[in-house]
């Protein structure tokens, strides 16, 4: 037992972090102005201690924000250490000198003070619609330099002493496009960094602030042990797995990423020194992301109740070369990191195929498969633009097939209803199913991918697709075959079909062409040859696998 | 003489609470629930009351108002029939994909529920409607020929689900295909969309409709024989059904749409609170009904609890109305471990009934918070009642695993159990709260159930609520509030619709569902009561995803559409309490018109017999508030403690169904309604 505090009243006081950072997320979720936050809940809230070390994160706050928040406040002490005031919000989104990892992910902190000592910081990050660039929603792909993504904020004070620094705001709002949206959504992120701020203060007249360091500390050592428990179960040993991305939507193709890791009692090392440089296209990581990444994959494989917070970090070592896909220099562009960071998973569940046989999944879709349809509305003449991202299969696991249909790791979010989509664009959906045949045939199979059908009526309609694995099938695992990879295609009224690229943008289509979006299935586990005959039944019944496929397979 | 009773289903427990409708008299019941057959604990509670309370002379009742978990446990527990669905072509995907989500983001192995209805029972027509309603694909002949083929070849249908795209703007596709199907097959209950649930949204919508037919063929059989024992005993009896959205309905709409039964038990509780505190300043309540498993907790606000549209139980997604009822994985049979990171945890994992808590001796060994109490003195080993006694050692033993290996006193682990059980309600409360824009200082709060009056006083301290009031008896809120609950029933119509556009279609649609409302009164509101029509709008910003309903007051008398100036008005401040801010300039548009219509039952307020009594302990026993030492402390028995009475110091009140604890710093005072309000320091 800690002679310094009782075991009990730390689980308290960490729920009490906890519900700090809960309560701060709800009140950002109910007082943001764009859907994106209010509806797809695209944004996290934390707590850290005066390191910037992550203490508390709210219930629901995303993985892939995970170690971006804790980068910022490191930039915080960096560059402000002897300069913090109270009442001071910095606001960043620069994944080069900000620890963001793209643009429109908007970061901000706000210290907290104890009479005149620093205590900690809380922080949230939001993912914006717009932070201006080239393009709408500041997500387009092509694009080969960081400057052409958006407005790059370096860290930079948007509060100071408790008074709005205009200048700054006046600067941010030029350079988006929907200004008012934007400053709403500013704002929710600034009455959650106060929220925050007050209720640890309440929390203060309730401990002395040396009780609240302890707790901080016990709190990040008992994570770290709990994970180095985790890893020191794993046998010793060295574990390697390389996969390909198709491209980066520019010039290169079969872009490599590949881990060895090193794994020796409770340490344990991610090295991507084999995966290839960084690229002209906009699917490099920043190294938050990629340890944003890993954290999720350990966490999905070792123990996935583990607390968020930097504990997690300090129990894993990673290296990767500067300049690396996986650790970018400016000026790379890195808006679609998320594909990325998908297959970084992708590899690090593969590496550990042998170790955790019970734990892997075959290959799941891979990819953040996203569609921007836009144009001209003719029944009111509005200019309108329509983005959705569509699931995939999830891998086969060891006891069940993998789940069709749905987004998978790093990705929750959800999708627009059909009669939605119809009320509010020019668009018609004639078809959202299975690809059937889509999930790698195994003694579990893996989950099928999804069809899009989408058809423009009486207007001319600008298409714009991200997918990935269209070229490199996501693998199975123990004989388990690969998935059927994604593919996007015109189908013109005549039946002929015109095959896209996984990376197209701005094709135009009218009502004769209606396009479609198959997103990869997922990789199968086991023989196929040891597939129940009850689970192959239900594979012809459903419907879901023709009787050629499974004639072949089985 | 006449009663009326209200009866409480439960997974464990059949609840009765009876009221004489001339004298007021009230009698309440317990009894175990016979879950293969629910009627049966009905039926045999029925004549138990009457060997109790009136040695058999004949009990004449006029009215049974019964809430049930039939629905819920059938979802739960998947006991449902085997179905068909038929939908649009390009689409017998949709219910499977649903949202496209998973339930939890880091857990490799857990998926969203296998769809109610297999893939090769999700049958395709070629049809089409638009988004303005306007036929661009119409159903032939041959199509509804073949689709007739299509069902006979499935085997062992219990029921079919009609879901179509656009079927709330245009129901005429789905009316087509349900005559065609129901002269085929009389014999299966046939749902459609546009009757279960005629709103916009497709996934929700056949998500709802099919997880209705999934229930028709269990709810229904499970009525029939409920109806049929209770008109054994005489045929003049009503009986009405609660809903989750907050009143009764006929048995035979029961039957026809089980899926607005899923929250039918806990609903109850709320009216029941709510009517508790009627003569009380305390109407603003948050309620905690704290049962083995898991905590239902409530928001009600000047008496009145918010509905919600929307809701997952068990992984299938509903849409209706529903009184929002929030679930928090804490409750008595929480157990107590100790995870990798050395540190105690409480729950979500439940001992459940079986095996229960240690104590209980019925093979549980865990450390669950009942234990817990018990270990503390404040939950007696004697329950009032005689139904169970509790075994002190077995709980002993099993707090025992967690104070060795915390090296701390047992004691002390039994209040670190209660004090992180009740760390995280508190955060689950104050979650919810915040989520709905209130700020829970401002409310008093109403433990119910078994468990609730043990951790009231410390919950409440935590959340800075000042007032704590139990009910007379909180073990039975649920039966209570169905005495007290009304027939009721909500009709409404998607008509999108600017604020700044043309209203006729809004005006016709109001007109429409008024019409509706009014045949209903005459065909089912059969009481005499007064009757009401309660008209609401939804509305939302153009573009966003989710409407708020403006309330624009009863309209049974007369009606007249308030001026758009007003409705904008009304949509900002309710936008400005539910998000924090409103645009004055954004364009508004009109999504659903819902119109409830409610017929009041005739029920007589309880009789409160007044007495003087100085009530005196029934035992001193020795209770922990800290792990330094016991103290001393009084067990009341509640029925003693009369009106007025007032106590400064620590105590536990027992009742049958029932433990409240009262602990060091705070005031207790009994009011005329015989309600407990403890007031904290």
């Amino acid at each position: 037992m800690n002679n310094k505090i009782d075991l009990i009243s730390l689980e308290i006081t960490w729920n009490s972090l906890k519900s700090i950072a809960d309560e701060s997320y709800i009140t950002l979720m109910k007082s943001a102005f764009s859907t994106n936050i209010k509806e797809r809940h695209d944004h996290s809230t934390a707590i850290t201690n005066s390191d910037g070390k992550l203490i508390a994160q709210a219930e629901n706050a995303l993985p892939a924000h995970l170690a971006s928040m804790g980068g910022l406040i490191q930039h915080v002490l960096d560059e402000y250490k002897d300069n913090l005031n109270d009442g001071d919000i910095f606001i960043a989104n620069d994944p080069h000198v900000a620890g963001g990892t793209h643009l429109p992910d908007i970061n901000m902190a706000m210290p907290v003070f104890n009479k005149g000592t620093l205590l900690g910081f809380v922080a949230n990050i939001v993912h914006h619609a717009d932070v201006g660039g080239a393009a709408v929603g500041s997500m387009s792909g092509g694009l080969n330099e960081i400057y052409k993504e958006g407005l790059r904020i370096p860290l930079v004070r948007l509060y100071s002493k408790g008074k709005i620094v205009k200048d700054i705001q006046r600067l941010l709002l030029l350079n988006m496009r929907l200004p008012d949206e934007r400053k709403g959504d500013l704002n929710a992120q600034i009455s959650a960094c106060r929220l925050g701020v007050k209720r640890i203060q309440e929390l203060l007249s309730k401990h002395e602030a040396s009780y609240l360091n302890t707790a901080f500390e016990e709190i990040l050592k008992r994570s770290k042990l709990r994970m180095q428990k985790a890893i020191s179960k794993l046998p010793d040993g060295n574990y390697t797995f390389t996969d390909y991305m198709d491209d980066d939507g520019l010039n290169t193709k079969n872009i490599k990423i590949s881990v060895d890791i090193k794994k020796k009692g409770k340490k344990i090392l991610f090295d991507f020194s084999k995966t290839d440089g960084q690229v002209d296209g906009n699917f490099n990581l920043t190294f938050n992301a990629t340890q944003s990444s890993v954290c999720y994959s350990l966490k999905a494989l070792l123990d996935p109740e583990l607390p968020n917070n930097s504990g997690i970090f300090d129990a894993i070592d990673i290296k990767i070369p500067t300049g690396s896909l996986l650790n970018c220099v400016a000026p790379a562009s890195v808006a679609l990191r998320l594909n990325t960071c998908q297959r970084v998973v992708d590899v690090v569940l593969g590496a550990f195929i042998s170790v955790l046989p019970e734990k892997v999944t075959g290959a799941a879709n891979g990819a953040n498969t996203s569609a921007v349809f836009a144009g001209t509305n003719p029944n009111n003449g509005k200019r309108y633009v329509y983005l959705e991202t569509l699931g995939g299969g999830m891998g086969a696991r060891f006891t069940k097939d993998g789940k069709d249909g749905v987004q998978v790791h790093l990705t929750n979010t959800s999708n627009l209803p059909v009669e939605a989509i119809e009320m509010e664009y020019p668009l018609r959906v004639e078809e959202y199913s299975f690809v059937e045949n889509s999930g790698g045939a195994g003694k579990y199979r893996g989950g099928l991918g999804i069809r899009r059908i989408i058809r423009p009526i009486a207007h001319k309609c600008e298409f714009s697709g991200v997918g990935e694995r269209f070229k490199h099938s996501p693998w199975g695992v123990f004989g388990g075959q690969p998935g059927k990879p994604g593919k996007f295609y015109l189908k013109h009224k005549n039946g002929k079909i015109t095959n896209l690229s996984s990376k197209s943008s701005s094709i135009y289509t009218n009502e004769n062409d209606a396009i479609v979006m198959e997103t990869p299935g997922a990789g199968g586990y086991g023989n196929p040859k040891k597939r129940s005959k009850n689970n192959i039944l239900k594979d012809k019944i459903s419907g879901k696998f023709s009787n050629s496929f499974l004639k072949k397979y089985y | 003489m006449s009663w009326i009773i209200g009866v409480d289903v439960g997974g464990t427990f059949t609840d009765f609470c009876a009221r004489n409708n001339n004298s007021g008299e009230t009698l309440i019941h317990k009894r175990p629930s016979t879950p293969n057959d629910p009627a049966i604990a009905i039926l045999n509670g029925l004549d138990e009351i009457k060997l109790k309370f009136y040695q058999s002379k004949k009990l004449q009742i006029s009215r049974l108002a019964h809430g049930t978990t039939v629905a819920t446990n059938a979802l739960l527990q998947r006991k449902g029939g085997k179905l068909a669905l038929v939908t649009t072509k390009g689409f017998r995907d949709l219910l499977e994909i649903g949202r496209q989500v998973r339930p939890s983001v880091y857990d490799l192995q857990v998926d969203s529920p296998q769809p109610l209805v297999d893939r090769r029972n999700r049958i395709e027509v070629n049809e089409r409607i638009d988004f303005t309603g306007k036929i661009i694909k119409p159903i032939n002949k041959n199509e509804l020929v073949l689709l007739e083929k299509n069902i006979k070849k499935l085997k062992n249908i219990d029921g079919i689900a009609i879901c179509l795209l656009f079927s709330f703007l245009n129901s005429s596709h789905e009316i087509l295909i349900k005559e065609k199907l129901s002269k085929s097959f009389p014999n299966l209950p046939i749902s459609i969309s546009s009757e279960v649930q005629p709103e916009f949204r497709e996934y929700e919508r056949f998500s709802t409709t099919a997880i209705n037919a999934y229930l028709q063929p269990e709810v229904g059989m499970y009525m029939k024989n409920l109806k049929h024992g209770i008109h054994k005993i005489n045929p003049n009896i009503e009986v009405n059904i609660f809903q989750s959205s907050g009143g009764l309905t006929t048995i035979t709409r029961a039957s026809n749409f089980p899926v607005r039964m899923a929250l039918s038990g806990p609903a109850a509780g709320v009216v029941g609170a709510s009517e508790t505190t009627v003569k009380t300043k305390f109407r603003d309540l948050i309620t905690l009904d704290m049962g083995g498993t898991s905590t239902d907790v409530c928001l009600i606000q000047n008496g009145k609890a918010e509905l919600s549209n929307l809701r997952d139980i068990s992984g299938f997604r509903i849409r209706l109305p529903m009184i929002d009822i929030n679930t928090v994985g804490a409750g008595g049979g929480s157990i107590a471990y100790i995870e990798n990171d050395g540190l105690l945890k409480v729950g979500p994992i439940s001992a459940g009934a079986v095996p229960g808590p240690a104590c209980y001796n019925l093979g549980g060994v865990q450390p669950t918070v009942s234990d817990a109490n018990l270990i503390l003195g404040r939950l007696p080993e004697n329950l009032v009642g005689g139904r169970m006694k509790l075994n002190k050692q077995k709980a002993i033993n099993s707090v025992k695993q967690i104070s060795k290996k915390l090296k701390i006193s047992i004691e002390q682990a039994a209040l670190g159990i209660i004090g992180i059980v009740n760390s995280n309600m508190t955060r689950a409360i104050r979650a919810v709260s915040v989520e709905r824009g209130h700020d829970p200082r401002l409310f008093s709060l109403m433990p119910f159930g078994g468990a609730g009056g043990l951790h009231a006083v410390d919950i409440a301290r935590e959340l800075s609520i000042k007032n704590i009031i139990v009910p007379r008896s909180p073990g039975i809120l649920c039966a209570e509030g169905l005495l007290l609950s009304n027939l009721q029933e909500t009709f409404v119509k998607t008509c999108r619709t600017s604020l700044e556009g043309n209203f006729r279609d809004i005006e016709a649609s109001i007109k429409e569902l008024k019409n509706r409302a009014q045949k209903w009164f005459l065909n089912e509101g059969q009481n005499v009561g007064k009757k009401s029509l309660l008209l609401f709008i939804e509305m939302r910003y153009v573009g966003q995803n989710y409407e708020l309903s403006i309330s624009l007051g009863d309209i049974i008398k007369k009606y007249k559409m308030p001026p758009k100036r007003n409705l904008k008005n009304l949509f900002f401040n309710n936008h400005k309490k539910s998000y924090g801010h409103f645009d004055p300039q954004a364009e508004i548009e009109i999504v659903n018109i819902r119109l409830q219509a409610i017929s009041e039952l005739k029920s007589k307020k309880p009789k409160i017999k007044m007495f003087k009594n100085k009530p005196k302990p029934i035992s001193i026993e020795d209770v922990w508030f800290n792990s330094k030492k016991s103290h001393k402390t009084n067990v009341f028995k509640r029925s003693d403690l009369p009106p007025g009475f007032k106590f400064k110091d620590t105590a536990i009140i027992v009742q049958e169904d029932a433990t409240t604890l009262i602990p060091t710093d705070c005031e207790l005072y009994v009011d005329d309604q015989l309600n407990l309000v403890i007031r904290t320091n």
